[in-house]
Parts: C-alpha cells; structure tokens; sequence
C-alpha cells in the first residue's frame, strides 16, 4: 500500500482527543491508532517518504527501512497493548494522553529520514516522557526533574553531534535516503564522540544509566510499561544509524552494561527498580549487537530490540498488577500469589523465560545471536561476559519469580489481574512464544531472510539450558546471602549530591559576583549623584576645601567671553 | 501695504511712551495700554506673516533713501515667523502679569520697549539697524530683570547687563570689520561684495559677531549671565526674556550666517564651521549637566535653554533645508513650552511657594493645573511625539543624518536622553510622590510693593493654553514646514 501519512500523526492526534472525547473512547481510539500502525509500516514499501522543510533544510518525515519497520512494528504493538492496559489499570485520560504523545513522538523518532528529524523527536520524547513521569506527582516529580536533566544533556549532546556531523557532510539525511550522504554514520572525528555520549545516555551506558532505575520505578506502574521500552530502544536504534558498522568500544560497552545492570537487578528488593536494571541489561546485549556489526550481530541486536519491546513491558505490566492488586512494591512483602494470580503468573514466567533466554521463548533466539555473533568473532571475553550476564539475568529472575509467586504466602484477599490487563498480558504473553520460533523471529527482523543462523543447535540449546541451571543453582546458594542485602548505592548517590552542591555554588556564584557588580554600580550612581547634585562640594573635595562655588560672577564671565573670542580669532584666522 | 513693516516696529514704540504719559495721570494705567498695543501687534504680525506666505517677501526702504544706503526692513517667511511669535507671547505674558504684575507704568513701557527691540531684530535687513536693535532688545531686558525688587535682581540685572553689552560690543566689532572693505551696512549687498573682501576681514568679522551673538543666545560657556537673569527675574519677566530674547537672538545668528556670509563661506572654512558645531555639542551636553544638577526650579529651566539652544546651533551648523526648518520650529517650538514651564513654575510658586526641585512632590495634589500643565510642556521638551518638540527635534535630526553629521546626530538624539534626566525626576516628584509638608504659598512682593493676591483665572488660562499650543503646534508643523520651505531655499540659494 502507498503510505498515507507519518505513522505518528494518527498517534498524536489520539493523544491530543483522548483528554477530550472521554476515557473510554480515547482510550479505544488509542489503541486503533497504535494498533492499526502495525499493518501500516508493515504494508508499507521500503523507501523515503514525505519530503518537507524542516527549519529550513531537507527532511522526510516517514522513511520506511527494514530497521526502521521493525521498530515501528515493536512500537505499535506495545502502544497497543500498554494503552489498553492502562485504561484497565484506571490510568486517568490525561496520563495515558501523555502516554501515547510518548509513543507517537517516539514513532516519529524512528520514522525520520533525516538527522533532524530524529533529533527533533528525540528532545519531544523527552518532553512528553517527562511529563509522563510527572503526572503522578509526589516521588516522581523530583525525579522527573534529573530525568529531565539527564535527557536534556542526552539532547545537547547529540544535537552538537549532529550539527557537526551537517558540517562535515552537508546535509542531516540518512545514507539511504534520496539526496543522502554516500557513507552512512555520523561523519568526522568529533561528531561520533558526541554521538557516542549523547546517545549512551539514553541508552543506559554504564555511568550514564542512573536516571532509569531512579525514574522508572516512581511513577504510576501503567506508565512504567510505556517507559521501559521506548526510550532506550530508541536510543540503541539511534546507535545504529550513528555507527551502522559498529565499534568495538560500544561492543565492549554492551557487555559491560549487561553484567552490571544484572548484577544491580539481583541486588534489588523494589520489582520495579529490578526490572529497570534489567532494562540496562539489556540494552547491553542490543549494543553489544550493534558495536560488533555485521549481518548476524545486527540482526541480533535488532531482534532483541523486538523481543525485548514484548517481554519487557510484559514484565512491567506484571510488577504493575502485582501492585495494582497489592499495593506493595518491595519484594520482601508479597509471596505465594501465584495461587492466588494465576493469570498474572503465567504471563510473568512467559516473560521470564523470555528474558532469560529460555529455549523455546523469543529471547533464546535474539540473545543467541548476539552471543553466537562475538563467539564467531572469537572475542572471547565479551563472549563470556555476556554469558556472565545472562546467568545473572537468570538468577535474577529466579529471584524475583520465586518470592513473588511461589515462596511464602501473602495475607489477604488479592484478585487476579482484571480482563484488560488480562488481555494485554495474554496476548503479549503468546507473541513472545510465538517469536521463540526462529522463523517468525526472522521474518520481522533486519536481514533475517538471508541469515543461515540455526538456533536450535546442540551447544546453543545447551547454552540456553546451561545459562538457567546455572541460574537455578546460585540462587539456591545466594538466597540467603541476597535476603540481607539492603539497599545498594548506585553512581547516582554520588553525582547527585554532586551536580547539588555544583548547582548551588554556581547559583551562589552568581547571586554573589551580581551583588558586587550591583554594589559598584550602585556606589558608581551615588559617586556621580552627589557630583552632580552638589557639584561644588565635589570639586571642593578634589581641592581640599569644603566647597567652591562653580558660579561664574561677572569677572569670570567676562574673561571667558574674551577666551571664547580668543579661540574663535585664532581658529578662523 | 508695506508701511506695516514700518508699523510693526513703530506700534510698540509709541505705545511704551502713551504707557509712560498714561503714568503720570493715573498709576497702574500701563497694563491697558500694553494690551492694546499688543494686539495691535498681533493684529500687524498676522497681516505681515498673511502678505509673506501668501504672496512673498516684503520690503520697505526707510525714508525714501533706496537700498543699500538707506535702511531696508524685509518681511520673509522667517522674519514672519518671528514677528508672529514675538506678538502672540507678549500678548499671552501679559495676561499673567495683569495679576502677577509687576504694575508700575514704567515697566510696561520698558516691556513694550522690548517688544519693539526684538521687532526691529526680525525685520531689519541693515546690520548695523540689527546692532541697533540688538542694543534696545538688550537695554529693555536687563531694566526688566532689574525690576524684581529684591537685591539679586539688582545683582542678575547688573552682571547681565555688563556681559550683554561686552557681547553686543563684540557684534559692532564685527559689523565694523565688515563694513571697512564693503563699504555698506545692507545684508544682501554685503553678500554680494564679502567674496571679493579681504578674507582677514571677513574671518574676524565672522568671528566677532558669532561670538557676540553666542553671548546673547547663551551658548556654553558664554551663558554665565542667563541662568542669574532667569532665576533672578519676576515670573513674568523671566517668561518673556527667556522665550523671545535668546530666540531672536539665535534667529539674528542664522540672519547673519546665511544672508551676510551665505552657505559658501561655511563651505570653504572649515574652522568656522568648527566653531558652530563645538560651541552646539558643548552647549547641549553641558547645559543638560548643570540642568540635572541644579536644585531651584527656574534655575533648572534656565539651563535647559542652554541645552536646547544647543540644538538651533547645531542645526545652524548642519544647514541644509531639513535641519533650518528643524531650527525655525524648534525656536518657535522652545518658546512656547519655555515661556509656558517659567509661568507654570510662576503659578505653582503663587500657588504653593514651590520653587525648589524637592517642594515639588506631590504636587498634583496642591497645584492640579500647575503640576498638569508642567508635565505636559515636560513632556513636550523632552521631544515625545506629536508635541512641537518633537518635531523641532526629529528635522534637525533628520538634517543631521542627511548631511552625514553622524557625531552630532548623536548628541542631538542623546540630548533627548539629557533632557529627560532633569524632567523625569520632577515629573516624578510631582505625580509620584507624597507631598512632604505643607509649604505656605509664599506670597511674592512684586516690584510695586503691593500684596499679591493668588493666582488668578488669567494666570491659569495662560499656562494651560501654552500647554495646549505645545501639542497642537506639533500638529501643524507640517503645514508649516511647506509655506516656510520656499524661504529656507532662498536662504541657502
């Protein structure tokens, strides 16, 4: 089908009717829009659509690639999905209009031909995502500010990246895109620096990760679903088209925020703040994917983008039932619901399995690539690292399902999840099965039709199986040990203090260095005030005598009168 | 027709002697008097001003002995100007001084004097008859600011007159070094006969009589005797000498620069040229100065003419057609609002005893028409449009830009600046401000010794229409500009 408009405009346009039209209908009208995205992108033929002016220069508002399909696809059915789950988790309009201005910002991110294009979106997302947070007031409001503050500085910096990057090729459109560069990436030396920064914000590098765990675990649990995928997806689908032949570094990055983020997730006692380093994790093998490059590594890297869309709003709205139902948000003080929350527990443990890379679920299949990827390349450390990381994905999991759902008993009456929530889960719960088959799997992602990558191997399937075993036997050696774990300081303890004090000597900087200009000027005034007032006294000052009269009499007059002659005979003569 | 050339000077002569015979039958019997003969000249001066814009320049050769060995009288659009404007303001001075006095015979002769000396300056084309009544404007002024009866009238009246005359002597000095290699007194035939002079002669001469005319137009640093002589005077006094004489003054400057040394002679001396520019900049910037810095109202306002008169200069040194035409209106323009601020100080003076700067607060309160009427010729002086100082203001800043003077284009604009930091403070204490005590109106002795009574409807009516013709003034000025065009080409032709 040719391609009718952006695939935001319908979103946003849903988002701007949803606080008018009533919560029902929005709500229903939420979920067409982003729902009916999904058959759009997927109809809709390769290629650069809806040229425009933006501030000036070339932009297309729709660019339709494999990459860029898939993430639209990803991002319809989670819209979906998460909009109805809100409207059945008594999200109120406003929210879930935030919500979807979210998605379709997000939408528009992705979609965008062009450098300016995406950047325009991306400072968008950050606004309506903050606004997001800020809707549920009370904790979140001040997180919401330094979620602001680190997606504002995410910005600037990509944005200076850009700007550099139009400097150096003269135009902001993507490789692919009529009128496009002949290389893709950003181009020169400084540009990718900052693009490497700018984007690591968002995507969680590790030490720039600080605001997800802070901000995701805050706000109303509806909208914790929608924040857990789209903006570090975004972000690692922004890596891609800043670096598409990858970098080593980056690889190596990955690996890194995937130990770390599951490390910190097995540390966590909050659901939230565990599945939010899991989302650090994560996005870790997404950049390990897009740091080795090549048609297997991006494949994977893009395929765990999907999956992860799936199970991990999945999880969110899990956790989300769970304190729905509940009230409670530490692990510590639920147990045994799985009695109790059939549904609910099903779905968790199908995202479970996922997320753990469970053979059979969505997540064997992308994780293995992206692990078979550095094996091949045979950077073993990274190889083991991931692995490393997948263990503790694992354990983690182990963890949160087994005190959840299984260990103990929870007093009280608690209800299953209620039929909306109940069918986003379900039928997120059977994509992420569905997905688990390789052939599915390869027909959404980016270069999937070429790839003779065989999942169901002999060493993969051990891998996979290994990688849960080995789950299953540290938490039965750590249970104990991770029960006495309080909280654990992250970076964020240290720089927030930080950036505070630094804030505040600047502004006392400030209000002190404006004080002493304000004393000069103000004694520069009085100075000249009484100089011009008593100017007698002034010049009597300057004398040493306590006043001298300026006033001319007559002599004086008249002796200027004769200089004044003087002067005019000597110059005309 | 044209014997009402020689009646324009005539009318206020007999009129001072029939106000000095009225005396000795009946005392206080010259304001009467003086009011008919005033508006005998205001009737002359609209028929003059009719005949000059309408059908062109008037002549009159006095007694019959042709031009240019007799005494010529010429009525352009200029002198028009002048002899309008000189009628209309003592006329409306003398509605004031009905009540304000002084009242004795002998000062309204001297006023009609005056009248007649500041005539005789517009309508001249002779320069030594220039000198003449140079010296006549000069006596009646100093015998005016001398009739104040208290001892720093006597002071103001006595400094004025010594450095007044010094000036005046200066112009004959000048008039003397002109005449020696042309041999004749008559303007336009000393224009035609300066080119082929000595130019030595013609440079002093030059020299001479711009620097006795500075003197008389109070230009910095040559205005010594003006402020005393403002302050020192009765209100009324002060009204009339600070609206007309340094005006006619500055009018006999550009007389004297454009149809005695023409637009050439600036051309080809750089130096002179230099003279007309330094003494505007100095007398703008330093004028404004010692404006902001003086506490007693009348003192205030004196050095604001300082300022202002700056400006005429300015634009008689750019001279081209925009920034003449800027000079004609802002002297017309600055005798309005200044005559109408003395009386207004006068009023608020006889109102609530405030003469100085800080007894103005809150004076809207105590003095409505005062405090209105002041704020509104405030206003006007500082140029905000469409009062006539504005547009004084805006053509020779327009003159000025189109000469590419950019130096003096900006201390022109700046001066606007200069000239709201003296206004804006008493236009703040008088609007803005809390009265701080209750000052008793301080009853003025007049010069005749007896008791003045308050204000009266003559005095406010005075006041309020020189507010009101300081706006509407500005309305006109573009009809104006047209009918005077023709006569500031001829000027610089």
């Amino acid at each position: 089908m040719d391609p009718v408009v952006p695939p935001f405009v319908p979103v946003l346009l849903a988002a701007v009717l949803l606080p008018v039209v009533g919560r029902r209908a929005g709500h229903a009208f939420g979920v067409l829009a982003t729902a009916a995205v999904v058959p759009y992108v997927w109809l809709v033929p390769e290629g650069a659509y809806f040229p425009v002016q933006l501030f000036g220069f070339d932009a297309y508002l729709f660019y339709v690639d494999a990459f860029s399909q898939m993430m639209g696809l990803a991002m319809g059915i989670i819209g979906a999905a998460g909009t109805l789950y809100s409207y059945a988790s008594e999200a109120d309009a406003y929210q879930t209009a935030f919500a979807l201005g979210y998605v379709g910002t997000s939408l528009g991110a992705v979609f965008g031909g062009d450098w300016l294009t995406l950047i325009f979106f991306w400072e968008l997302m950050a606004v309506t995502s903050t606004l997001l947070v800020w809707h549920h007031g009370g904790l979140a409001v001040r997180a919401g500010f330094r979620y602001a503050l680190a997606h504002g500085i995410s910005g600037t910096l990509l944005l200076a990246a850009i700007v550099w990057h139009f400097v150096e090729t003269g135009t902001f459109l993507f490789a692919g895109v009529p009128g496009g560069p002949a290389t893709a990436g950003m181009a020169g030396s400084v540009a990718p620096l900052l693009a490497v920064l700018g984007i690591g914000v968002n995507g969680g590098f590790v030490g720039l990760h600080a605001w997800i765990p802070d901000t995701y675990p805050r706000p109303h649990f509806a909208a914790s679903v929608f924040l857990s995928v789209f903006t570090t997806k975004t972000a690692v689908y922004g890596m891609f088209r800043a670096f598409p032949d990858g970098h080593l570094a980056v690889a190596y990055m990955g690996g890194a925020m995937a130990v770390f983020g599951a490390t910190m997730a097995l540390l966590q006692n909050d659901m939230r703040r565990l599945l939010s380093y899991h989302i650090q994790s994560q996005a870790g093998y997404m950049v390990a994917g897009v740091g080795l490059s090549g048609t297997l590594a991006t494949a994977g890297a893009f395929g765990h983008v999907f999956n992860n869309f799936l199970y991990k709003s999945l999880l969110f709205m899990c956790v989300g039932v769970v304190i729905y139902r509940t009230g409670e948000e530490s692990l510590k003080k639920v147990g045994g619901l799985a009695r109790k929350m059939p549904v609910t527990a099903l779905a968790f443990f199908v995202a479970a399995f996922s997320i753990a890379g469970f053979p059979g679920f969505n997540g064997f299949v992308s994780k293995g690539m992206v692990i078979g990827a550095a094996h091949y390349k045979h950077l073993d450390v990274l190889w083991y690292v991931l692995l490393a990381g997948g263990v503790g994905t694992a354990l983690s999991f182990i963890k949160l399902g087994y005190h959840a759902f299984l260990h103990g008993e929870y007093d009280g009456e608690v209800r299953d999840a209620n039929w909306g929530q109940g069918a986003a889960m379900l039928s997120v719960a059977a994509l992420c099965v569905l997905f688990g088959y390789p052939a599915a799997m390869y027909a959404v992602i980016p270069g999937g039709a070429e790839l003779d990558f065989v999942v169901f191997t002999v060493g993969h399937l051990q891998e996979g199986f290994g990688l849960v075993g080995l789950g299953l036997v540290g938490f039965a050696v750590l249970k104990k040990p991770l029960k006495k774990v309080g909280r654990v300081p992250d970076v964020d303890r240290a720089y927030n203090p930080l950036t505070f004090y630094a804030t505040r000597y600047v502004v006392v900087g400030v209000t002190e260095l404006y004080a002493a200009v304000d004393r000069v000027v103000v004694r520069a005034a009085d100075a000249t005030a009484a100089v011009v007032t008593a100017p007698g006294a002034a010049a009597g000052r300057l004398v040493g005598e306590d006043g001298v009269s300026l006033r001319a009499d007559t002599s004086a007059s008249i002796l200027l009168v004769v200089v004044a002659v003087a002067v005019a005979l000597v110059l005309v003569l | 027709m044209s014997d009402l050339v020689a009646l324009a000077v005539a009318v206020p002569i007999f009129g001072s002697l029939a106000a000095l015979v009225a005396g000795l039958v009946r005392s206080e019997s010259g304001w009467p008097v003086a009011v008919v003969a005033c508006v005998a000249q205001v009737a002359i001066a609209a028929r003059l001003a009719a005949t000059a814009f309408g059908d062109g320049t008037i002549t009159y050769v006095v007694g019959g002995f042709e031009a240019p060995y007799g005494i010529e009288l010429l009525v352009d659009g200029l002198a028009a100007t002048m002899l309008g404007l000189i009628a209309v303001v003592s006329l409306g001075v003398l509605a004031y001084a009905r009540r304000a006095g002084p009242r004795s015979n002998p000062f309204y002769a001297v006023y009609l004097l005056l009248v007649a000396g500041l005539t005789g300056m517009s309508v001249t084309a002779d320069l030594f008859n220039m000198y003449v009544f140079l010296e006549i404007t000069g006596l009646a002024a100093y015998a005016l600011v001398a009739s104040g009866d208290r001892g720093r009238s006597a002071v103001a009246a006595l400094k004025y007159l010594l450095v007044g005359t010094v000036g005046a002597s200066l112009f004959l000095l000048g008039v003397g070094y002109a005449y020696i290699d042309t041999g004749t007194l008559n303007m336009a035939d000393l224009a035609t006969k300066l080119g082929d002079a000595d130019p030595t002669l013609v440079h002093a001469a030059f020299a001479f009589i711009v620097v006795g005319l500075f003197i008389k137009v109070a230009v910095f640093p040559l205005h010594t005797w003006q402020p005393d002589a403002y302050a020192g005077a009765p209100d009324s006094v002060a009204a009339l000498v600070s609206a007309l004489v340094s005006t006619v003054a500055a009018y006999a400057l550009l007389r004297v620069v454009y149809t005695v040394f023409g637009v050439g002679f600036l051309a080809n001396n750089e130096l002179a040229h230099a003279i007309l520019v330094g003494g505007a900049t100095v007398s703008i910037v330093a004028g404004s100065l010692l404006a902001v810095s003086q506490s007693e109202v009348k003192r205030m306002l004196a050095y604001s003419s300082v300022s202002q008169f700056g400006l005429v200069v300015a634009a008689i040194a750019i001279g081209n057609v925009t920034a003449l035409m800027g000079a004609v209106v802002h002297l017309v323009g600055h005798a309005i609002m200044k005559g109408g601020l003395f009386l207004t100080a006068g009023l608020v003076a006889t109102e609530t005893g405030a003469r100085r700067v800080e007894e103005f607060d809150g004076l809207v309160r105590r003095s409505p028409v005062g405090a209105g009427a002041f704020g509104v010729l405030a206003v006007a002086m500082v140029g905000v449009p469409p009062t006539v100082g504005f547009a004084g203001k805006w053509y020779i800043a327009v003159g000025a830009a189109e000469s590419g003077s950019w130096a003096l284009l900006a201390v022109i604009v700046g001066s606007t600046l200069l000239t709201l930091a003296y206004f804006a403070r008493l236009v703040e204490r008088m609007f803005f401000r809390e009265p701080s005590d209750d000052l008793e109106p301080a009853i003025e002795a007049v010069a005749d010794g007896g008791e003045a009574p308050g204000a009266s409807l003559g005095m406010r009516a005075t006041v309020v229409a020189a507010a009101v013709a300081a706006v509407a003034l500005g309305l006109a000025v573009f009809g104006y500009s047209q009918h005077l065009q023709p006569t500031i080409e001829v000027l610089l032709s």
